[in-house]
């Protein structure tokens, strides 16, 4: 399998100045050097807890924010150094689905208008081409065709999120960048749009880059699992691996705090504090002030991202 | 299946800034709203006066000093002359006639037609300067808001600048310099009245410019230019509405300021410029400064009504 998307030393940091002459004061780096890499077809879940840089990798690989280092190859492209005609080829590659249905779509525009915008954008000037196709990409994700003339506010949150996918499938994309796309909706609406992802991965061949901070869900979507904490990558491993081996401390406390239908088995772990400030991030291994396995070197040293078994990657000095 | 008969692109374009369903929704609203609705038909009065009133009446600069002072229809007005000859004062009583319904001022103008001439030229003072002052505004707005930075920084501090200019003694000096024509009073008022619209248009912009719509359509590849044509600028129309409808009134005040000072434009007949005539005979002829005074009084309310009715009804929060 040949990888739709490699991401090396990926860093976005965010400059912040204060004072009444504006100077910077130091840097917010909300990603740190994060490297992963998606195979075609696979679906990579990214969880994390809020604040931790998650969103703003998806960000940066659509190059919605730019990054300030690293290296962001799609399709054997590297995204960082293209120009503007080339970004826009590639965004017809990859596409994104948001968190909030409501606000991704422009209230005063029909939804058929806001799916037509990515043909028209991506040069489809046939209007009657295009036409078709918006009738055909509302039947794909469980929708009629007629619906291309209402408007967003005519929807429920879930229809409203069908055509956020029918927008980022227009273009025939090999790989959807999904923020966060169930946690806005109910959960009985959350399982028929996970379905509809799936159906849609199996019948188009599409990866998805999943990111989330709700575990089952990404339990149930996922092949891979990455987490990560403070801008960082902490364990990146197989669905099955991930879920019954966890390595990292900071994987263990997130799964034992996954409600679970027969309670015992693994001791809940929690963990004390917030997250510390992405400004001012701990020495050595940034977990190690919440770490329930803190060891004397964690603070001192920063623990590599290796490979501890085949497939499975963690960054922490008790597999060192 | 249901196939829609309208070509999507051609509806979807258009409804961007003209979404039936929506301005009915607006206009049953707007209905609720009685003095609104009341301000609303003033101004159309207004308007259809101001159109097709003057192929109905006298010339309004026409005199007849013969004819000097005659009262409005329905009221009467004594005046008394010395007789030389029998050395006694005669009083004769004037009544209103009927071919001068709203009477004469001192030098035997028809009121009627000069009033009707100053609703042509409050009008269309108003909607000319406030449409400049407007598309400035809006210009200036929405570049300051989506292109941010130095652009932004830059525009805005013209703004401040173009805010502290005292506008009035502007005006005065500008019409001393060039001659009082009403083409450059319009020019001034618009020129110089942008900066609030500025304002207010970056600030709804600027908030706009991070929902996720927007970046949508950015992920899409879409231009800055389709950007805001299609998602920025119909999402602020309707504040764009409101603002004018509101601005206008003080439009109209600062040119019968301009013509009651005697800055107007001398070739027309402007309700300003009947104030400045009807102060001087305010205890012969209360008439002559009293009828502008209420056009003017009308015509402001109307407009501040009207959009005021607007706003409540653009705004799905505001309870009607």
């Amino acid at each position: 399998m040949s990888d739709i998307l490699r991401v090396r030393g990926l860093k976005k940091y965010y400059t912040v100045m204060a004072g009444l002459i504006p100077r910077p004061q130091g840097e917010i780096k909300a990603v740190d050097g994060v490297s992963l890499s998606i195979a075609e077809r696979e679906v990579l879940g990214l969880v994390g807890e809020s604040g931790c840089g998650k969103s703003t990798v998806g960000k940066a690989i659509m190059r919605l924010e730019e990054p300030t280092a690293g290296e962001i190859i799609i399709d054997g492209q590297d995204v960082i150094r293209l120009n503007k005609r080339e970004l826009r080829q590639m965004r017809g590659k990859v596409q994104m689905v948001f968190q909030d249905p409501d606000a991704s779509l422009d209230p005063r525009m029909t939804v058929g208008g806001s799916i037509e915008e990515a043909l028209i954008v991506q040069g489809m000037s046939d209007a009657a081409e295009r036409m078709e196709r918006v009738g055909g990409l509302l039947d794909k994700v469980g929708l009629e065709a007629g619906f291309a003339e209402l408007y967003p506010h005519e929807f429920s949150g879930g229809q409203k999120q069908r055509i956020g996918i029918a927008r980022a499938l227009a273009m025939d994309p090999k790989l959807v960048i999904a923020d966060e796309p169930v946690s806005a909706l109910d959960v009985s609406v959350q399982a028929q749009i996970l379905n509809l992802l799936m159906d849609i991965r199996d019948r188009d061949g599409l990866a998805y880059l999943f990111i989330s901070h709700d575990l089952s869900v990404v339990r149930y979507i996922s092949d891979r699992v990455a987490v990560m904490y403070l801008g960082k990558l902490m364990e990146l491993a197989d669905k099955k691996e991930f879920f019954s081996n966890p390595l990292h401390p900071y994987t263990e406390a997130l799964l034992s705090a996954v409600v679970r239908l027969h309670p015992g088995g693994r001791e809940r772990i929690l963990l004390s504090g917030d997250v510390p400030s992405p400004l001012n991030p701990p020495s050595g291994c940034r977990f190690h002030t919440r770490c329930h396995r803190a060891m004397p070197i964690c603070p001192l040293q920063e623990p590599e991202f290796k490979e501890v078994s085949p497939g499975h990657f963690t960054a922490c000095h008790l597999y060192g | 299946m249901t196939e829609s008969k309208i070509p999507v692109g051609k509806r979807a374009r258009l409804s961007v800034y003209f979404n039936k369903r929506l301005a009915q929704y607006y206009w049953e609203r707007l209905q609720k709203n009685k003095l609104s609705l009341a301000g609303m038909g003033f101004i159309i009065f207004l308007m259809l006066l101001g159109i097709f009133g003057p192929f109905f009446t006298q010339d309004p600069t026409y005199s007849d000093f013969n004819l000097a002072n005659i009262p409005p229809l329905g009221f009467s007005r004594q005046e008394s002359v010395y007789d030389i000859k029998t050395n006694e004062f005669i009083t004769t009583v004037i009544e209103g006639r009927p071919d001068h319904p709203l009477g004469t001022d001192s030098k035997g103008r028809d009121m009627l037609a000069m009033l009707i001439s100053g609703a042509r030229i409050s009008l269309l003072v108003g909607l000319i300067a406030t449409g400049i002052a407007v598309f400035i505004g809006v210009v200036i707005g929405v570049l300051s808001a989506y292109l941010g930075g130095w652009v932004d920084n830059v525009l805005m501090r013209f703004t401040d600048i173009m805010m502290t200019f005292p506008f009035f003694l502007l005006l005065v000096l500008i019409v001393f310099l060039f001659g009082p024509s009403l083409a450059i009073i319009v020019l001034v008022i618009g020129l110089t009245g942008w900066t609030g619209a500025a304002r207010l248009i970056r600030s709804e912009a600027l908030s706009l410019r991070t929902r996720d719509f927007i970046t949508a359509s950015r992920a899409l590849g879409a231009s800055d230019g389709r950007i805001m044509f299609n998602h920025l600028i119909p999402n602020v129309a309707s504040l764009i509405i409101v603002m004018s409808t509101l601005s206008i009134p003080g439009v109209i005040m600062s040119e019968a300021a301009l013509s009651f000072i005697g800055l107007g434009d001398p070739m027309r007949t402007s309700w300003g410029t009947i104030l400045n005539a009807g102060q001087h005979t305010l205890d012969t002829a209360w008439w002559v400064a009293v009828e502008p005074g209420i056009m003017l009084f009308l015509t402001v309310l109307s407009f501040n009504f009207f959009g005021d009715g607007l706003r409540d009804a653009f705004d799905p929060q505001a309870s009607i």
